[in-house]
């Protein structure tokens, strides 16, 4: 992006109005959204929490991975509100993608403070990582992206709200079955409704959409896929392992740790074999829809 | 993305720090009403029983009048999906408390559903209209916000104060005022919740203020009160919620017509004559307010309609 780019923000040009649903299914995706509400601070029972069994140094891994959980759904609070304004921005985008947007942010508004509260819990939620090599790699200011007018909106679609909501969800599917402890039951029970719903979301937008892109436009849904996996994911920002410029011992020991404990973790060699299996299924996908990724290398897992 | 920009100091452009991320610091009145949101949903998809919904108890006047005053109102809510998400970014970027940044997102969802229902309801009494008359669409169209609140050389401030503190409060008053006159239920029922919600929405306001208040300098006060008259002047006094303060013309004229008819039959809209002393009460308290609680003071305003105030 440029530094142009973002001072301008485009002229809305909001009538005519259309209102009338296009997708049914983002808007029962919606409708689902807004029957599951539910208020951290009151529908939890946070005395229900069981660590008797828990030694000092699980309660510290484990407070390092559930506040590092929080940080990245965190980042969802600036950017879902910058992607509903874009939707908005651009003439024609479907009111149901937007309506789903707002309690999509609700969705990731409570698990924040879920995620925030669990830490607590633990020993003590962490403003920030120990490392802070880790925190260029966090702060991605998806909310800039998401308004920047050079980058394509179905591409940060399929980048954002398709594969990486879905590899989201893959993981959380795997901190579920991990979790022993009770209340990382619930949390994360809750946590992976709501991903299997933003992951739906993605996915289900990109096949409304990938029928009408040009050849141009597959491509720039491509380069947005690319630069995704480049720059986030073999960064570390899911999986700490993955990262290359940071030395991730650290994280990598707090979630074997929390793992071993029951606290909703999973370790890297887990992780990892998510992160491969995931790639397969979602480059599949993919292909599906006429969009094809090109082979990747990660500097340490080889060909992906 | 359209063509047509403006070209500002936004916050997009400049470095936002994450870290440290604090989640503990926080506004505890802004706290309940988030925890009050989560607990108070409702839908609009099964709130009312659409399918038993009689129309035959309807005039065909009273249904067009009905079709054109929820597209109206579906209009004006999703100003608030439009535009005032910005106001979150710039929540997060301002490192404002916790619960401020938290409760947004409800805030924003809660409008959506305000639209949503506004759509329905014009749907099913003859169908939603997709634009205002071209000659009332000034009117109608922005307020703004999403400029002001992506704007780094804007206080976010003068934004809550003018969108919440004014805005919202003048039409929480207005649609207190309508709820009473209306009878039908279905649409009483649907008055009261969007009550409920916009109580919070600006209870969340003057909360938020009432934090920020004691950090801001003697010209950020200002840019305040510059704000709440720009939008009382510009925007409430120009038609954006009463359509017998907008220019007159056909289109307002036929809105005001609607009006007078759907109120005659309990159908949830105020005449001129009724919401006009509502309307300048409500300017008075907020002077009140903002003169009492945050030492501002708002000039009188004029309107050929109302005199001065």
């Amino acid at each position: 992006m440029t530094h142009e780019a973002l001072q301008r923000v485009p002229r809305e040009t909001r009538f005519p109005l259309n209102l009338a649903v296009s997708s049914a299914a983002i808007d029962r995706l919606y409708e689902e959204s807004k029957l599951d509400i539910w208020a951290p601070a009151t529908e939890v029972d946070w005395g229900s929490g069981d660590f008797s069994a828990l030694t000092k140094e699980q309660f510290e891994a484990a407070r390092r991975v559930w506040s590092r959980r929080t940080w990245l759904e965190y980042t969802g609070i600036a950017a879902t509100p910058a992607l509903l304004l874009r939707f908005c921005l651009e003439r024609g985008r479907e009111v149901e993608a937007k309506f789903y947007l707002t309690v999509r942010n609700t969705e990731e508004a409570e698990l924040v403070d879920a995620f925030h509260r669990y830490s607590e819990l633990l020993g003590g939620y962490l403003a920030r990582p120990e490392n802070p090599a880790w925190e260029a790699v966090i702060n991605r200011r998806c909310e800039a992206d998401a308004l920047d007018p050079e980058l394509p909106l179905d591409g940060y679609v399929a980048a954002h709200c398709a594969v990486e909501d879905g590899l989201e969800l893959a993981l959380f599917r795997a901190y579920l079955a991990n979790a022993r402890e009770p209340l990382a039951r619930t949390l994360l029970g809750r946590a992976v409704a709501d991903k299997t719903r933003h992951a739906a979301f993605g996915w289900n937008y990109l096949e409304s959409r990938a029928g009408s892109l040009s050849a141009g436009a597959r491509g720039e849904v491509v380069a947005a896929l690319v630069d995704w996996l480049h720059k986030v994911a073999f960064a570390g920002y899911h999986l700490p392992s993955l990262a290359t410029t940071i030395d991730s011992a650290a994280e990598q020991g707090a979630q074997q740790a929390a793992a071993a404990a029951g606290l909703g973790a999973a370790t890297a060699p887990e992780e990892e074999q998510i992160f491969r299996d995931y790639l397969v299924t979602a480059r599949a996908h993919l292909q599906a829809l006429g969009i094809a990724l090109p082979a990747l290398s990660h500097p340490r897992l080889g060909a992906l | 993305m359209s063509a047509a920009s403006e070209t500002f100091s936004s916050i997009l452009a400049q470095p936002t720090p994450l870290f440290p991320l604090e989640l503990g610091r926080r506004n505890p009145e802004i706290g309940k009403l988030f925890a009050a949101s989560l607990t108070s949903q409702w839908n609009p998809a099964t709130i009312i029983d659409w399918d038993g919904l009689d129309l035959q108890a309807f005039t065909a006047e009273q249904r067009q009048a009905l079709r054109v005053r929820w597209s109206r109102r579906a209009w004006g809510e999703y100003g608030a999906i439009s535009e005032s998400p910005a106001l979150q970014i710039r929540f997060c970027h301002d490192r404002l408390d916790a619960d401020t940044r938290l409760y947004f997102s409800i805030r924003t969802q809660e409008e959506s559903r305000h639209a949503e229902i506004s759509y329905r309801l014009a749907e099913k009494f003859g169908g939603y209209i997709d634009a205002p008359a071209e000659e009332y669409r000034g009117s109608v169209s922005s307020h703004g916000i999403r400029r002001l609140a992506l704007d780094a050389d804007v206080p976010v401030e003068s934004t809550i104060a003018a969108l919440v503190c004014s805005a919202e409060q003048i039409i929480l008053e207005n649609f207190m005022h309508v709820a009473k006159l209306t009878t039908q239920p279905d649409i009483r029922r649907v008055y009261q919740l969007i009550l409920r919600d916009e109580a919070r929405h600006c209870a969340f306001g003057w909360y938020l203020m009432a934090n920020r208040l004691p950090h801001l300098s003697a010209a950020q006060k200002e840019r305040v009160r510059e704000a709440v008259v720009t939008m009382i002047e510009q925007v409430e006094l120009n038609g954006y919620q009463l359509a017998w303060l907008a220019p007159d013309n056909a289109a307002s004229r036929a809105q005001i017509e609607g009006d007078r008819i759907l109120w005659r039959g309990g159908l949830g809209a105020s005449t001129e004559e009724l919401e006009k002393p509502v309307f300048i009460a409500s300017l008075r308290r907020i002077r009140e307010r903002m003169d009492s609680e945050w030492g501002i003071s708002l000039p009188k305003f004029f309107h050929p309609k109302t005199g001065e105030i």
